[in-house]
């Protein structure tokens, strides 16, 4: 069945730094969003490009692109295209931080051909993020901490990783609802039954750290991560 | 309201049973999937148009020149060239805008993929034109009613090739970028022109019908070769169409079917000329002279 719902911003959009929507802009997104998603200043940044990425990153500008995205310029500014010159000028300051690119030669078979790792470390705090720009500025999270996701930046979402036992989705779902935050989508997975489960929720509009922190307090509950929106 | 629909066919009917112009259809039905206000949608709606005009006329001013070298100010030497072959200023204009744009695009400048980035120039690039010379000419935001509805006729037919076939090179090769680009940019001009919806989007089937089978093969993978250019060709072609309409000539295939036509071709094109560089103009001598070229800058 053909989409019935595509908006005209799809079409007239996404506002970005040229030259490739694939390349450039969405690769410009992953790393924003990566950023965003850390919450703080990383001490330090690998980026590894995979696929067509790797063959191609400077000539598209992935590599500006990726390093203006972690540190923090929006994909729609224009100072990306200095990107590089940015993390320098950051890192003699003392503001930035060193990253890392790494071109990979071959993707794991099943990972889509337009493939970034990024790696975010602050003290003992780590982030590793698997994303695939997908076509057009769209982009895909497929993986997050080791944990296999499916998300699209157009939402917040929430990630609950759980003892696997019965009842944690039922409780989650309550304390959204008590706090009037309206559930987009739901999916969870899990390793082995009894062993962790990841409960990933989509959400319309933020949700805040205070609810946050109430979900990761359950006892079930290891660890609770915001995913926000672009 | 009924908002969905996956057909021109069906949206005529809606747009016929409402009484109402596609322009504020199409305001209304995206203020009903995002949630946002209608005023929102207008604010957000300028913002991209003035995004286009801002590099339209960088690309005009200032000579674009990328990493590769495949991109040089081809805008700067249309605008500034001496001889003349072609003198109508309409015809003209479309294709020096449609350069300026998509150059902006090449050296790495801020637009509006239109419907990707590759084919940035060719909506805004025939529609300036016509506001250029036709219309009042250049403008601020909040903008006139007509300048938004250009746009968004042109969005409206990029919606439904998006619904119902793609807008991606590496799916449908480049008919689905500069040809739907195209198809866009006739809408929008036979809208400026005063035409009817089944005229607007009949200019649209004359014009798709002319890029089908477009090859996507990029020279070294980068959206320069023959991506810019074509940015100029397709832009004109679009004012070709409408002039056709305007003579009374119709597409004797209707919109709908075209697309469809245009989804079975990109299908069947051969992945070597769907984006990945390998084959066509990637493939030739010079191709591979730039790609080798690149490589080297790469380590």
């Amino acid at each position: 069945m053909p989409k019935e719902n595509v908006s005209i911003f799809d079409i007239l959009g996404p506002v970005m730094i040229g030259p490739s929507s694939s390349h450039t802009a969405g690769v410009a997104r992953i790393a924003f969003l990566t950023r965003k998603m850390f919450g703080r200043k990383p001490d330090q940044a690998t980026v590894r490009f995979y696929g067509s990425l790797a063959a191609t990153y400077r000539g598209h500008g992935s590599d500006k692109a990726v390093v203006a995205g972690l540190l923090g310029v929006s994909p729609e500014d224009e100072r990306l295209s200095r990107g590089l010159e940015l993390a320098a000028e950051a890192l003699a300051s003392g503001e930035g931080f060193p990253i890392d690119i790494i071109a990979e030669p071959a993707e794991p078979a099943p990972w889509h051909p337009n493939t970034v790792v990024i790696d975010l470390k602050a003290g003992d705090e780590k982030l590793r993020v698997r994303a695939a720009s997908v076509g057009g500025g769209a982009i895909r999270i497929d993986e997050i901490n080791g944990y296999a996701v499916r998300l699209s930046g157009e939402l917040e979402a929430l990630l609950v990783l759980h003892k696997d036992e019965i009842g944690v989705i039922a409780i989650v779902s309550h304390i959204l609802a008590a706090n009037r935050i309206n559930i987009a989508g739901t999916s969870s997975h899990r390793k082995e039954k009894g062993d962790e489960a990841l409960l990933v929720v989509e959400t319309d509009g933020a949700i805040p750290p205070a609810i946050i922190k109430q979900i990761e307090g359950l006892p079930p509950v290891f660890m609770a991560l915001r995913v926000p929106s672009l | 309201m009924k908002f969905r629909f996956s057909s021109f066919e069906y949206l005529l009917k809606i747009l016929a049973e409402e009484k109402i112009g596609a322009e504020d259809y199409a305001i209304k039905r995206e203020s009903f999937i995002s949630g946002k206000s209608e005023a929102d949608i207008l604010i957000d709606l300028d913002r991209r148009i003035a995004v286009t005009r801002a590099a339209l006329d960088r690309g005009r001013c200032e000579s674009q020149r990328s990493l590769s070298g495949l991109t040089d100010g081809a805008a700067v030497k249309f605008a500034t060239r001496s001889r003349v072959l072609v003198s109508d200023d309409l015809f003209s204009r479309a294709i020096g805008y449609a350069l300026a744009v998509n150059e902006v695009n090449a050296c790495g400048g801020k637009v509006v993929a239109f419907p990707t980035a590759g084919s940035s120039g060719i909506v805004p690039g025939a529609i300036w034109a016509w506001w250029d010379t036709r219309g009042p000419g250049g403008a601020e935001p909040p903008y006139d009613e007509r300048l938004r509805g250009a746009f968004l006729n042109a969005s409206l037919v990029g919606v439904l090739i998006a619904q119902n076939a793609t807008l991606a090179g590496s799916e449908g090769g480049c008919q689905a970028e500069c040809g739907a680009a195209g198809a866009m940019a006739s809408a929008a001009i036979a809208f400026l022109e005063g035409l009817s919806l089944e005229q607007r989007f009949g200019a649209a089937a004359l014009a798709l019908k002319n890029s089908l089978g477009l090859a996507c093969d990029p020279i070294a993978g980068l959206v320069e070769v023959p991506c810019v250019k074509r940015n100029a060709f397709v832009a004109a072609a679009s004012l070709v169409a409408v002039e056709l309409v305007l003579a009374g000539i119709e597409s004797a295939v209707p919109f709908d079917e075209v697309v469809a036509a245009m989804k079975s071709i990109g299908d069947s094109l051969p992945q070597s000329i769907k984006e990945n560089a390998e084959g066509g103009l990637a493939a030739t001598a010079t191709g591979i002279k730039y790609k080798a070229k690149m490589a080297q800058t790469q380590n």
